[in-house]
């Protein structure tokens, strides 16, 4: 409940806010929304699931950021930062879609 | 190696069909199946999704602003563009002003001597300074009416869009104003530009360049000259029989007619920085 108040309150701040992303910020976004859509969707499932616990999601959430960003900045120094960030982005859009399967499943048993 | 490859093939399988983070997992068994309870834990989950939301808003904000700036930079390029071809035109009829006010005024000079006059004014003929009218032929060449946006007739590319089929080209177009010069034409004009000796039509990306200004189709070739001369050779050369068939072939427009009266506008004139009379 405190989790979706909080999730509302950060977008509403966000649209106020509208901050600028500085230039070398930039490749890293779509990695960042991924793994924030796929940290909601897990800590959704685990709630679900019983398990959810709040130093789980949050670790989680900023190591998938960081783990995701190393490998794309990584990637960038080798040439091949584009594929990389399409790898993440799958690697991460295959998580989301199973887990938004398992919470459709926990929630009409179907 | 068989074992790792089995166990890199399961990963592949467990990321696919097992998607959830372990972790969430291995911190319920750690506690006992049952979550633990910390002080912390309701902070920590309202930071966690307080980020995670102003993630999401700021992509939001920043692809939805990313769009009108760029379409704004178009816009101010269009309008640098379009201001640009405003000061060429403007230059352009200024000079021309100017040229028939200098013809008046070497005319007003020169009364004396009308053989002086009249040897300028053929010299002027001949290099496409002076507009000239006579009987000749019109050579339309267009791109097929079907595939390409409307035209409001023969134009600057800025007066319509250019066409999407890009059959013609400068080849095409130059290649009917030889073949009219070869058939006796003594001035041509491609779409109201006037030929001069040091004419070019080129082509540059999608556009045919006369003298660097570009055209659009319908590419409308206006000879003065002796009107039967030229429409006998005309229709007689390589290039009306290559341009029949492409017409039946391709779709496009080709047509020539005889003119009574054509009138060619003037060539601002030609600047020779290098020429010199050689004596």
């Amino acid at each position: 409940m405190i989790a979706a108040v909080a999730l509302v309150i950060g977008i509403v701040v966000g649209l106020i806010l509208r901050p600028t992303v500085p230039t070398w910020l930039e490749p890293y976004l779509p990695i960042a929304v991924v793994a924030a859509l796929d940290a909601v969707f897990g800590g959704v499932r685990a709630r679900l699931d019983d398990v959810f616990d709040a130093k789980v999601f949050v670790v989680s959430f900023i190591s998938n950021v960081l783990v995701a960003a190393l490998i794309v900045y990584l990637g960038d120094k080798l040439g091949v930062g584009s594929q990389l960030s399409t790898a993440v982005v799958v690697v991460l859009g295959i998580r989301i879609f199973g887990n938004a399967a398992a919470i459709r499943r926990s929630l009409f048993r179907a | 190696m068989t074992a790792s490859r089995k166990v890199t093939t399961q990963q592949l399988v467990d990321l696919v069909l097992d998607p959830r983070d372990p972790g969430y997992e291995a911190a319920a068994e750690r506690h006992g199946g049952q979550a633990p309870k910390h002080w912390y834990d309701q902070p920590l989950v309202a930071a966690g999704a307080l980020v995670v939301g102003l993630v999401l808003a700021i992509a939001w904000v920043h692809t939805n602003r990313g769009a009108p700036a760029a379409a704004k930079a178009h816009d101010q390029l269009v309008s640098q563009v379009r201001t640009a071809e405003k000061t060429a035109g403007d230059l352009t009829r200024t000079e021309t002003a100017l040229t028939n006010q200098l013809n008046a005024v070497r005319a007003a000079a020169l009364s004396g001597s009308s053989q002086l006059v009249r040897a300028i004014e053929r010299r002027q003929l001949l290099s496409g300074e002076a507009a000239v009218k006579g009987p000749g032929l019109e050579v339309t060449l267009a791109e097929p009416t079907a595939a390409g946006a409307p035209t409001d007739g023969a134009g600057r590319a800025t007066r319509g869009p250019i066409t999407s089929s890009h059959i013609l080209i400068d080849r095409d177009v130059r290649s009917v104003v030889n073949q009219l010069w070869s058939d006796g034409a003594e001035a041509v004009a491609v779409n109201g530009i006037r030929m001069t000796p040091t004419s070019a039509i080129r082509f540059a990306g999608d556009a045919v360049l006369v003298d660097f200004q570009p055209i659009a189709s319908p590419y409308i070739i206006d000879a003065v000259g002796n009107p039967d001369g030229l429409i006998t050779g005309f229709a007689a050369s390589d290039v009306a029989s290559r341009y029949q068939t492409m017409a039946s072939a391709r779709g496009i427009g080709f047509t020539f007619e005889q003119k009574d009266e054509l009138m060619l506008p003037g060539s601002p004139g030609t600047v020779l920085r290098y020429a010199r009379v050689a004596r």
